[in-house]
């Protein structure tokens, strides 16, 4: 994941040289210079205007979205769209996994069930066999029960109980997630012949392995969303004790900051209160980052020093909630707090649409961390350390977003200070 | 005081401006830090536009000295590129450019100081801090 | 002149007083400016601004340029207009929250110094005086023109010159003309008007914009000279390709190579230092308020320049072919180019509309001047009495002795206005610099943009600026442009090349070396001290949010109130 600055130049240059090679080279006689300089410049500036300068930012007037509740990445929604039931055992996915594969399996009928009802059925006899209608075959319910495929050569009397089905024959294979039998892949014939068992039984292999990866999915998405609740409820009860104390010191001689104090630390919580999904604005995060540091403003008066440095357009970008804070109050917590003369934290946000990355660095210039506990930070290990486990936590809720599309490197020196490297891609 | 405004309704329009500014924020107030970083940005956006704002106006002039069809072509009609462009295509790229360079430092604003205005969605109690801030105003 | 176009004259002037005075909002009030999305306070204060800003040299000068000197005279209307991008990305919003009205004002208390105020205050009286002196020049030529009357036996112009300037005077010490944002707004409205009306008469008429530029092209660009006490058609050389004549589509007419640049650049840096300009921003409610003004105002200014450059080619094109049976253009034209090409207008207002289209225009013209002289004419009058005279000559002034103050100022400077008009004998600077009226606004933008635009935009975007660094910026950039001027003025008519123009244009030698002064002395004293509260002030909206709450706090509970 490279600075796209140097790939823009690298463009450009490209990109005169094509012109150039155009205009005045293959082309004989060669154009006037004017053309070549029109032709560049104009292809350069939409190079650039493409290439998100300064000059473009967040629209406006959108307001807050907090109402993302339980999104899933879309990345991992669009590939269950391609494969069958990648996205688990629904009516919808097996309709169309029942359409797909109607073909191939050499059936003139072809229906998936859960452990109740008929989820999808398509083919003769799809009249009275419906979706949602419970399942009649005693045959099905072996399966279900033993776990193993069932030929049935003879539907007969144990088979529909509609008169004039046309069905006569069947293979019955189950559908199971590691052992556990949730449904059934069937194929019917209206003649004598019976379907291929071994195909069958194959595919049904192939859609099982697909939901035991969908189910996989979901747990993921499980553990990613308790993580992100635990990151909620954790907020840090020395950092409210402080604050409020702070508050109440000002009270007497200022009331009027006091007053504020109080407005922030309100819309401090409101915000980790309020942030459902996984995905918040930048412009958002980086509310609740200032509103955090001008508490702690408030409290280590002119010890603690802020800079901010943000792009426009970073700031309508999409980000994972609650991450860049936590590493603030880290540089905060265990960088400056510590400190005689105190520091300055920095937050530097850039966007790099070329290369796709949101760039979020937090530097501070205080104590550092020891070259063996950063060596346990950067192995995920952390030791007893509150710290460690902070930037553990981010680290993997950061891998269930993204898997390993992410990068965060901590460079730090004793007494020098820290940097948190934060490289996400952009959404 | 003589203002440059000497019109009494300007001069009431302007007092009931200074009445409304002049309160002194209490309950919207930025820090230092923000506002340094909200002017770092806006110094960004007006240096970048107004170096395209530069190039494209002396672009202008500065092709014909490059470009022979700049000052020479005949459009439809029978204008040169340089002339439809001085006469009227330069209203228009000033005017566009004024206004994305205005919303975009509107907006930067908006999302960089101050705080996001909640949706009123909440459940209103007495420790609501938003309706301590109404009935606060409401006394005034 | 017939008695049709002086009745004209009058009845659009009370008119339009007539309409300034009643048809004003009533109840307009700051909590309007909140209400509607702001719009309407918005447009109505983009339009005062205009009213401002558009001054003879806009109405007439601009059309003259074109018709004078073909493209490059419309490198005038494209930088007058562009004076605004800089003046919205670097000063508007800032200038607006920091909450000062005038920019000696702003300059004084941003850097805690009152030496910096009084500088201040030379630069902007010398800026408004250059900007006065063409408006008085352009009310001498629309007497000449218009009345053609001598008073005590002067020149039509001077009488022109010192009836415009006395009666302007009077009404505004007399406190007629108040330079209200409404009655701003009306004039500009009026300006606008005229223009559009005269613009659908000439397209009307079947007058094709592209193939009346094409055929005017077609053949060299005829400027009249006096040779010899005789006037006769003269067709240059042009200045970028001295093989070739000049020609009405091809720069080269008016500018060298650098020439162009340094015109471009003089008036896009000069509007941002404009005294009556600037001063109108503060009636904006908010930073973003004063944001979209500025926006509105460019869009507003393209518009009315798009035409003023429609119809000085409009007059190019039809002024020869309508001399044959018009007595009074033949008497105004040699060969069928006029004489004067500020009366390309007013000629194309005759030629349409008769004596009543001739009246229309010239209450334009007349409007145009004295919004804009009415304007400077108060700014001045502000900057005297609130900041010499108050502050520093009679600390304890009552408010009568302050507006006393305010109106010798007033007197004084519409005096030394008329001076200057009368000192420079427009026809024989003519033949020097076509469209004199345009050519002499230039000078007043040089100068604001060379000595005030710099300092302004340091203290705004940079914290070191430092009230010596402030006072010697503006004090080299304001005695380099009037020296390289000075120079120019003397030894231009030898050099009318690339040198020439650049001494005439001085913005952009004058311009960086002020702001290089500035940054050096800066550097080497101490910042203000409270340079962080302002910086909340300038770049913080806490204030803009805190009043926008209050409205529309206090529009609920009107509105509340109401429904009970």
């Amino acid at each position: 994941m490279r600075s796209g600055g140097g790939v823009l130049a690298g463009a450009i240059a490209g990109l005169w040289l094509a012109v150039y090679l155009v205009t005045q080279v293959l082309t004989s006689p060669a154009l006037d210079a004017g053309w070549t300089i029109l032709a560049g410049t104009a292809l350069s500036a939409l190079l650039i205007v493409g290439y998100p300068s300064p000059l473009r930012g967040p629209r406006r007037g959108r307001a807050m979205s907090t109402s993302r509740r339980g999104e899933t990445p879309s990345t991992i929604a669009m590939m269950g769209r391609s494969i069958p039931l990648r996205s688990g055992l629904t009516a919808e996915a097996a309709e169309r996994t029942v359409r797909l594969l109607r073909p191939l399996l050499g059936g003139d009928a072809t229906a998936i069930t859960d452990r109740e009802r008929v989820l999808a059925f398509v083919g003769p006899g799809a009249d009275h066999h419906r979706r949602g209608s419970p399942i009649m075959t005693s045959a099905t319910q072996r399966v279900l029960d033993g776990a193993r495929t069932v030929v049935v050569r003879d539907l007969g009397p144990d088979g529909c109980p509609q008169p004039g089905c046309p069905l006569k024959t069947a293979v019955i294979a189950p559908l199971a997630i590691s052992e556990r039998v949730v449904g059934t892949l069937k194929v019917y014939r209206v003649d004598e012949s019976t379907p291929s068992r071994e195909f069958v039984e194959g595919m049904a292999a192939i859609l099982s392995l697909n939901l035991e990866l969908a189910e996989l999915d979901r747990e993921r998405q499980l553990a990613a969303d308790a993580k992100l609740d635990a990151l909620r409820a954790q907020i840090n009860p020395h950092f409210l004790f402080n604050t409020l104390n702070t508050i109440a010191s000002k009270a007497r001689t200022d009331p009027d900051e006091a007053r504020q104090l109080l407005l922030r630390l309100s819309d401090f919580f409101r915000y980790s209160i309020r942030q459902h999904g996984h995905f918040a604005d930048f412009g958002q995060e980086y509310f609740f980052v200032r509103t955090y540091l001008s508490l702690e403003q408030a409290r280590y008066g002119d010890r603690l020093r802020v800079r901010y440095d943000v792009d426009p357009q970073v700031l309508g970008v999409q980000v994972p909630v609650l991450t860049i804070q936590p590493i603030v109050e880290n540089a905060v917590k265990h960088g400056l707090a510590d400190t005689v003369g105190g520091g300055t934290v920095v937050l530097r946000a850039r966007v790099d649409p070329l290369s796709r990355v949101t760039m979020i660095q937090v530097r501070d210039d205080g104590v550092g961390i020891e070259p063996s506990l950063l060596e346990q930070i950067r192995r995920g290990e952390g030791g007893g350390e509150d710290g460690g486990i902070g930037l553990r936590n981010i680290s993997e809720r950061l891998t269930t977003l993204f898997g390993e599309r992410f990068r965060m490197d901590v460079r730090s020196r004793p007494s020098e200070g820290t940097t948190v490297d934060l490289r996400i891609p952009l959404r | 005081m003589s203002r440059p405004l000497d019109d009494p309704d300007d001069r009431r329009l302007v007092a009931d401006l200074d009445r409304l500014r002049s309160a002194r924020p209490v309950d919207a107030f930025d820090t230092p830090a923000e506002v340094d970083a909200t002017f770092r940005t806006q110094r960004r956006i007006a240096v970048g536009y107004f170096v395209v704002f530069l190039l494209v106006t002396l672009a202008v002039p500065a092709l014909t000295l490059v470009l022979e069809w700049w000052s020479q072509g005949r459009l439809a009609g029978g204008m040169s590129p340089y002339f439809v462009m001085a006469a009227a295509g330069l209203y228009v790229f000033f005017f566009v450019l004024a206004l994305a360079a205005a919303t975009l430092s509107s907006a930067v604003e908006d999302r960089m100081l101050g705080g996001p205005d909640w949706p009123a969605d909440e459940p209103e109690d007495t420790a609501n801090p938003s309706d301590a801030r109404r009935s606060r105003d409401s006394r005034r | 002149m017939s008695s049709a176009a002086l009745v004209t004259l009058a009845a659009m002037l009370v008119l339009a007083g007539l309409v300034a005075r009643f048809a004003r909002p009533r109840n307009a009030s700051t909590l309007d400016f909140y209400l509607a999305g702001q719009r309407v306070g918005i447009v109505t204060n983009a339009c005062a601004i205009c009213g401002d800003y558009f001054s003879a040299a806009s109405f007439l000068g601009v059309a003259a340029a074109v018709y004078a000197s073909g493209l490059d005279g419309v490198w005038y209307a494209t930088g007058f207009a562009a004076g605004f991008v800089p003046v919205l990305l670097f000063v508007a919003a800032p200038l607006r929250r920091f909450g000062e009205f005038s920019i000696p004002d702003f300059l004084g208390r941003r850097l805690e110094s009152e030496g910096v105020r009084l500088v201040a205050v030379g630069v902007v009286q010398l800026v408004i005086l250059s900007y006065l002196v063409p408006q008085a020049v352009g009310s001498g030529l629309t007497w000449e023109l218009l009345v053609g009357a001598r008073i005590g036996g002067l020149s039509p112009y001077a009488s022109g010159v010192l009836v415009s300037t006395v009666v302007i005077t009077a009404v505004v010490v007399l406190g007629g003309m108040r330079g209200t944002t409404w009655t701003q707004a009306v004039q500009f409205l009026l300006l606008l008007a005229v223009l559009l009306w005269l613009t659908a008469l000439v397209l009307g008429s079947g007058f094709s914009y592209p193939r009346a530029v094409e055929s005017i092209s077609a053949e060299p660009l005829e400027t009249p000279v006096v040779v010899d006490g005789e006037w006769r058609l003269d067709a240059p050389a042009s200045l970028l390709n001295p093989d070739e004549p000049m020609r009405f589509d091809e720069p080269g007419a008016r500018y060298g190579r650098l020439g162009q640049f340094a015109l471009v650049i003089t008036l896009v840096l000069g509007t941002a230092g404009l005294p009556h300009v600037m001063n109108r921003y503060f009636t904006s409610p908010s930073g973003t308020a004063t944001r979209m003004t500025t926006v509105w105002v460019l869009g507003l200014a393209g518009l009315f320049y798009a035409l003023a450059v429609l119809l000085g080619t409009a007059a190019r094109a039809i002024v020869p072919g309508a001399v044959a049976n018009r007595p009074w253009l033949e008497a105004l034209t040699i060969d069928g180019v006029l004489r004067v090409p500020e009366h390309a207008l007013l000629a194309l207002g005759r030629i349409y509309g008769g004596s009543t289209g001739l009246g229309l225009i010239a209450t334009g013209a007349l409007v145009a001047v004295m919004s804009t002289i009415a304007g400077l004419l108060l700014a001045a009058a502000a900057s005297w009495g609130h900041d010499v005279y108050e502050r520093h000559i009679n600390p304890r002034a009552t408010q009568r002795q302050a507006v006393r103050a305010g109106r010798t100022a007033v007197i004084l400077v519409s005096g030394l206005s008329a001076a200057g008009a009368l000192g420079l004998q427009p026809e024989s600077l003519a033949a020097e610099f076509p469209s004199i009226i345009a050519t002499m606004v230039t000078w007043a933008f040089a100068l604001a943009g060379s000595a005030l635009t710099p300092v302004f935009i340091l203290t705004i975007w940079w914290r070191r600026t430092t009230a010596a660094g402030a006072c010697a910026g503006m004090a080299v950039g304001a005695c380099t442009s009037v020296a390289m001027f000075a120079a120019g003025l003397t030894i231009g008519s030898t050099a009318s090349d690339d040198l020439g123009s650049l001494l005439l244009t001085p913005t952009l030698l004058a311009a960086p070396l002020a702001l290089l002064v500035t940054v050096a002395v800066s550097r080497w004293t101490r910042a203000p001290a409270h340079v962080e509260r302002s910086w909340l002030l300038m770049h913080g909206t806490a204030r803009d949010r805190e009043a926008e709450r209050l409205a529309r706090l206090t529009i609920r509970g009107v509105s509340r109130e109401g429904t009970r």
